[in-house]
Formats: C-alpha cells, structure tokens, sequence
C-alpha cells in the first residue's frame, strides 16, 4: 500500500540505429504545439535544436541484476532519473527517453518490469524505432542492435521514404514485418508522423497487447536462424493456467536470451475473462483484461520475436498447454 | 477521540507544521543548531528557526533541488540540484560550483576543529572542497555515484556505484581508492561510526557491507522493497533500515549481522517504511513510512510513540538535530513538520 499522488508518468522510448533521424523526429515531436511538456532524457546533448527545459543529460548505465537471470540487464541511469523528475512531477505530462543508436532496447525495457519505484511512478507507453528506409538492409546484415531496435518497436518510423524506389520500400516493409509483426508502421520523410500516432499509445498496456492484430500469416520457418524473426500460434481449445505457466516458465528461463519479446492473449479453460501476457526476454508479465466480448471467438493466440525460434517445437509446446 | 487525533498528538502539542506546495526531497539541521530547513522539489528552500517564529522561503534552482546537507559553517545549508548547480544557502544562496546538464544529485560536509570539507556527486565525479568552497580534487568512479558520506572523523570520504563501493583518504596525495567490490547495482551508502563497516543498499532489495579490517562480506537480505535509508545508532550496535513493512534493524554486535535475525519494530500494518533517522545520541530511531505515519522506535524497550498520523503523503525526509531534541520531516506531498522533544515548561 503506497499512497502513490497522481496518476502513471507515459514514458516513451525512442530508438534507432545512428543516422535514422531519431533527433529530427524528436525535435518534431518538442516543436509540435501539442500543448504538453515531456521531460527528455538524452545521450547526445547539442543535437536537439529546441529549448526544453526538462531536457536531461544521461550516461546509459546498464548493469545485470543479480536475479540468476543473465539476460536481466537494467538502466541504472533511468531509475535515478526517474526518480529524480518525480520530484517535480507537476512540471510535466510524459518523459521520452531518446537511447544512443546502438543501444539494446531491452535495459530500457525491462527497466521499468524491474524496478519497484519506477513501475510505481510511471508507465512505459511504446517503444518507437525509427528506421532508414534506404539504410535498413545494410543495418541488417552488419549489425544485430538494428534488428534487436525493430524487434522491441511498438511503432516503427520508417524514415526518408523519399530517398527509395517504391520497390524498395515494399522490400524494405517486409523486412520489417517479418521481424515484428505487430508493431504500427508509419511511412515518413523527416520523421513528419503525426505526433497522436508517435505518444499515448498505451503499447504496454496489457489489454492492449494483441491490439494491432497482427497478421498470422507467419513467416517462414527459419529454425537456428541468427536474424530476427517472429512466430504467431492460435489454438481454440482453452488453455489450462497451470500448464501454460509451467510451459512459458520454463520456456522463458531456458530460451529467454533468443526471445526477445513474447505477448499473447489466452482463453482459458472457464473463466470469461481474456488473460493477457507480455515478456521482454525472461520477465514476464500477466494479467485478466476485460471479458471476451459476445460471439468473438475465443482462440488463445502467442506470438514470439526472437532469434532461433523453432516452429515444431513451440507450436507443440503451446498446443500441449490445452485444457484436456 | 479517533485514531487519527491520537497518533497526532505530539505533532499537534509540540510541533510546528507548514503545506509548503511541492515535494519535500530532503531536511537537515544547521550545524549551529539555530535552524532547519526543508528543500523541495520546485527547487526553494524553506529555513525554519527552532526557537519559533516565521520559516523563510530562498529560491535555490531552477528545477528540483535533489540532496540537501548543513554546511560545514554554523548557518549554512549545501544544495544540489537537477540545474547542475552546487550552492550554498545562506541569507541568499550562491553557486559553490555548477555544472552545466548534469545533476548535483548528493552533497555532503564535515567539520572539526581542524578542517572543514565540503562534497558534490555529479555523474561519475565527486568533488571536494575546503570549507570557503575552494575545489580541491576531483575523484573519477567508474559509473555514477549513488551515495556519498564522509567517516566521523572526515578523514575518508566513502561512494556507492555499481559493483561495490569507493573508499578515498581525503589528505591523501595520490587518488587511488580502496575499493570495496560486489557485482551489482549499488544505491545507497552507510558507514558505521567507528569507520569499520561500510553498508550499501542494492537493487535487489538487499544490503550489502564490507567490514574493513577483515574484508569480510556482510551480507542483509529479507527485504520486501528497495531499502532508501539506512542509518547507524550512535554507539554502531544497530543499523536502522527502511524498505520493509517496519522499521529493520540489524545487530553490528555478538557476530552480527550476517546470519543473525533482525530486529523488526513498528511493522505489522503492511505499509513500507520508506525512511529511517537514528537518534544522535539514544537507541532511538525516527522512521516515516509510506502513508505518511512518522513514529519513534525505543530500541531497548521496543515501544512506539506515534509523532504524526498517516494521511499526509509519503514521508520523503526525516532528520534530527545534532543534540537530538528536534526531529524534522516532510512528505511527498509538501508537507513538513518540526517536532520539539526537549523538555518543555
């Protein structure tokens, strides 16, 4: 029981590989006269071309946590930044959180699964990747952040269209796709996206998890393939808890480094409530969300980001977590 | 009679209490003992005197002040805040040193007969002066600092950064510390009175310490939350812990404290203790808890006075004077209060 004042800070986080117009886009979203005031916490002080003055200097500063879970990395920077602006938190209606271009979201991400005071104060809305149209395929090839960056993105900026060929934006999007495929995608030349599609998306949220529907189409099968990729599986017989959490428990302490983020919404077996399910690599979250709404069908649907994801094997794992 | 006036009754008999707006982020007695003050959130600071009278407002930064300390002069207080300013608060309050974008996020002072030491943690760097605010050196941590405190003799200044803690020798002509090391992410410091332990509060709702002479590891665990406060009694047989649903403390005495139980007072109610304040010269400790209780724990006899009712807010500050007749606090939601515990006509 924390006499907590006032409502969850939105937190945004905005990444993207060097050069992609993260700083352009930011500058945008500050100029726009939305009529509120974000904190901003950078890495890269000079380049923001707009007075702000909650705009904070910081030095990514990752650590493991000593939880056995080797994958639990946290910004230490962050807890005490959040902590910090919670003293003046009249002053402002959000935080963004712009990450140097190489970074790893998922510190950032897990930082606010992790840490007590800063799940308390504030909530983190979306993660926004922005990505260079022209640029990707390269970025892909020589680096892993760049996939990692699209892998945790719930809204993608693919930036300077105008610099490709429309054929070469369709390859582009579906290389994009084919890693996340529930994240919004916004077409842009100098970051120009609405900014009511950029903040306030309530990503995190858990009875937003499944929002965007993403197609279950499902990519191809690439079994220990070193790039990113995402997998869906529905099943229609409910779930049982005690087995799902057995499976996904053990899945995600096993597997946790290659999966990058798993969310799903399950039925299950006698109880009207849809329960929703997020993890960023081993930490996990989970709760009821609303009930299903009359005549939807009640299908459990997961979907795994990640590296090395094997279909057979996880298809039969989920498909063994049915109520008999 | 309700609860809620008994638990009062102390603030409402003895104390002196001001809603001053905006969260109270730290509180502390000036070295002479003539006034306390109170820095907030909007950046102001509120100086209380504690013979009565009106409590006078000095705009300090612009922005959050982020850690408040008595200077080491009689009067003064030292600021830090998110405007990269170092200042001294006097009549007016004036830079000691700025820093541009970073946040001075911890201040500390000394003083004895012989030297007056004054400190800033700003990032990686804490910085020393001398009592008229002349920098002596600069003092490189391998990531930010969390916590900083001078030994009772001012001759050691000790941090707590990630992977353990730094231990530095003030007078010393070459700046290589001692380096107290344990993986992780380390959030706050301690040391005990005798110098020879040093506490840090970690991320993982722990303690970790390290006694000097032996360089053996002290290991606390147990805690349900992070632990903000830990503050050693007068003599060092107890540290005084927050971070639980009571008060925590840990016996530095008979072996302790690893493998032995803490004492736990003041629990029992479910809500966390998010600041503890030993008494400077009894084994008694002030503790303010998250709904805005403030209450003090006679170790011995494990009774509890309540000095303020919750319903105030989270209590964000808590301090006593150096003759321990003064108890001072204040909570997230500005409000701030003065208690006089000296015998009174």
């Amino acid at each position: 029981m924390t006499d907590t004042p006032g409502p969850k800070v939105p937190v945004t986080v905005l990444t993207g590989y060097l050069g992609a117009g993260k700083t352009t886009l930011l500058n945008r979203i500050l100029s726009e006269q939305h009529g509120r005031k974000y904190a901003v916490v950078i890495n890269e002080f000079g380049e923001l071309g707009v007075d702000n003055d909650l705009v904070v200097d910081t030095d990514e500063e990752v650590f493991e946590m000593n939880n056995g879970c080797i994958c639990c990395t946290v910004r230490g920077d962050l807890i005490r930044i959040v902590g910090g602006l919670m003293k003046r938190r009249d002053r402002f209606d959000g935080i963004i959180i712009e990450t140097t271009g190489l970074a790893n979201p998922a510190p950032v991400a897990q930082t606010f699964f992790v840490d007590d005071t800063v799940r308390d104060r504030t909530r983190l809305d979306a993660i926004i990747t922005v990505v260079d149209a022209r640029h990707l395929p390269q970025r892909l090839e020589d680096s892993h952040e760049a996939a990692d960056q699209i892998a945790f993105a719930d809204v993608i900026v693919l930036n300077k269209i105008d610099l490709v060929t429309p054929d070469e934006l369709e390859a582009v999007a579906a290389a994009v796709r084919l890693r996340n495929p529930f994240a919004k995608i916004h077409h842009a030349t100098r970051g120009n996206v609405p900014i009511a599609e950029l903040l306030d998306q309530g990503a995190f949220d858990l009875d937003r998890v499944l929002a965007g529907h993403p197609d279950f189409l499902g990519a191809d099968s690439h079994e220990h393939n070193e790039d990113v990729r995402s997998l869906s599986f529905e099943v229609e017989t409910p779930i049982d808890p005690e087995r799902f959490n057995a499976w996904i428990g053990a899945l995600l302490a096993e597997r946790g480094g290659d999966l990058l983020r798993t969310k799903g919404i399950l039925s299950y077996a006698g109880e009207d409530r849809r329960f929703a399910f997020q993890a960023v690599h081993m930490i996990a979250d989970g709760d009821f969300i609303g009930p299903w709404k009359p005549g939807e069908p009640r299908s459990s649907r997961i979907v795994f980001i990640g590296r090395n994801l094997n279909r057979p094997q996880l298809r039969r794992g989920f498909e063994s977590c049915q109520a008999a | 009679m309700s609860a809620t006036v008994a638990a009062d009754h102390i603030l409402q008999t003895r104390g002196v209490s001001h809603q001053l707006g905006a969260y109270v982020v730290g509180t502390a007695f000036a070295r002479g003992g003539a006034t306390c003050a109170f820095a907030l959130g909007d950046g102001t600071l509120h100086v209380a005197p504690r013979a009565g009278g009106g409590w006078r407002r000095v705009a300090v930064h612009d922005g959050a002040a982020l850690a408040l300390a008595a200077d080491a002069g009689p009067a003064g207080y030292l600021s830090g805040g998110d405007d990269g300013r170092f200042r001294l608060v006097g009549e007016d309050a004036a830079d000691i040193a700025t820093f541009g974008m970073k946040w001075v996020e911890h201040v500390a002072s000394f003083t004895d007969s012989k030297s007056r030491l004054l400190a800033c943690a700003v990032g990686r760097q804490v910085h020393l002066f001398n009592g008229d605010g002349k920098q002596l050196k600069t003092l490189d941590h391998p990531s930010s600092v969390t916590g900083l405190l001078f030994d009772a003799k001012g001759k050691r200044i000790v941090a707590s950064h990630y992977n353990g803690a730094s231990l530095w020798f003030v007078a010393a002509r070459t700046d290589s510390p001692r380096r107290l090391e344990w993986k992780g992410s380390h959030t706050g410091i301690a040391i005990s009175p005798d110098g020879d332990s040093v506490v840090t509060a970690m991320q993982e709702n722990a303690l970790h310490g390290w006694r000097l002479n032996d360089g053996q590891h002290l290991r606390m665990t147990g805690y349900p939350g992070k632990t903000r406060a830990l503050s050693f009694t007068r003599n060092g047989k107890w540290l005084a812990t927050s971070g639980a649903d009571a008060i925590v403390l840990w016996p530095f005495f008979g072996g302790g404290p690893t493998n032995k139980s803490p004492t736990e007072l003041a629990g029992g109610d479910g809500v966390i203790c998010t600041l503890v304040a030993a008494h400077p010269q009894q084994d008694v400790v002030a503790a303010g808890f998250a709904d805005g209780l403030v209450v003090l724990a006679d170790i011995a006899a494990a009774r509890i006075l309540p000095v303020c009712g919750p319903g105030r807010g989270p209590v964000s500050a808590l301090a006593w004077s150096a003759d321990g007749g003064q108890l001072a606090f204040g909570t997230e939601t500005g409000f701030a209060a003065l208690v006089n515990f000296s015998k009174q006509d």
